[in-house]
């Protein structure tokens, strides 16, 4: 089996874009927490944002963050709305700020003018007992402290070449 | 008289910032759309002043609608509002003759100032 290959570059246009969106958009101070590596992608927090990567970096982002966060984003958000609005928008809201992070990020990640990175629409998870099928990738994890909470952002990308490069040589080696 | 537009993006959280830019500033809401067929449907039936179209879209994505829109609407004006800033994807609206390109997260004025421009 192919195994993948984490690179800790397609982490910082993340981080970036992260710090910027949530400052710029929700207007919540972001200070960079730890880094860290899991063997597979997994939902950490109350409420988890799933949007998938692809083009010549094919993968998945999952942000996770606390309801109590998650709650403050759409207050701030939705300021002046009705409990009702803010209701019917919560996850819909929260899904916008990962796609503009998540698209943002793909900006900044892709240095290839002729080849663009497509993303998908946000999936939204909630509850303290998530069960969701991700693809079984290791991933490089980001925390991001605010003064609400935690959010993580799990990375598990990898570039097309390497994943050709990898399966062709397990393909040679079968051959042997 | 008020120009018409079309708002298109699967988000209700964008659409509303959308119009909530827009309606003040003399614009009027002529329909909202969730998808790139809805767009495509919508723009047939209201015959709008102007569409704002999200990209990244379930069931047709925003460049697919904004390109079959502007086959048989050449002189639909188009502004794409989306998260994908990157070069190839400006191109790409540009060449099938989508006016302007707005990246989200965007100022009240940014887009304001697109749609003006897109509506001389």
């Amino acid at each position: 089996m192919p195994t993948m290959q984490i690179n800790a570059k397609h982490v910082n246009p993340f981080i970036e874009a992260a710090m910027r969106v949530v400052k710029e958009v929700v207007g919540i101070e972001v200070r960079r927490g730890h880094l860290s590596y899991k063997p597979k992608v997994e939902p950490s927090l109350q409420v988890s944002i799933i949007i998938g990567i692809y083009g010549f970096l094919t993968g998945q982002v999952v942000y996770s963050l606390d309801g109590r966060l998650a709650e403050k984003i759409v207050d701030k958000l939705l300021e002046g709305r009705s409990p009702v609005e803010k209701k019917i928008m919560f996850l819909d809201s929260l899904g916008e700020i990962a796609n503009m992070i998540t698209g943002n990020a793909t900006s900044l990640l892709n240095h290839r003018k002729g080849e663009a990175l497509s993303i998908t629409t946000p999936a939204i998870a909630t509850g303290s007992n998530l069960s969701i099928h991700l693809v079984p990738k290791p991933a490089l994890v980001l925390g991001l402290i605010t003064q609400y909470g935690p959010i993580e952002i799990s990375i598990a990308m990898e570039e097309k070449e390497t994943l050709t490069e990898v399966e062709g040589i397990v393909g040679e080696l079968a051959e042997v | 008289m008020a120009k018409k537009v079309l708002v298109v993006d699967d988000a209700n959280f964008m659409r509303m910032i959308v119009r909530d830019t827009l309606v003040p500033n003399g614009f009027e809401i002529a329909g909202e759309a969730v998808n790139g067929n809805e767009a495509v449907t919508k723009y047939a039936a209201l015959r709008p002043d102007l569409v704002t179209m999200d990209i990244t879209m379930r069931d047709k994505d925003g460049l697919a609608a904004a390109r079959e829109i502007l086959n048989r609407f050449p002189e639909a004006r188009i502004v794409m509002v989306t998260a994908l800033g990157q070069e190839k994807m400006l191109m790409d609206c540009i060449s099938i003759g989508v006016r302007d390109f707005v990246v989200k997260p965007f100022t009240p004025e940014r887009i304001l100032s697109a749609v003006k421009k897109a509506l001389v």
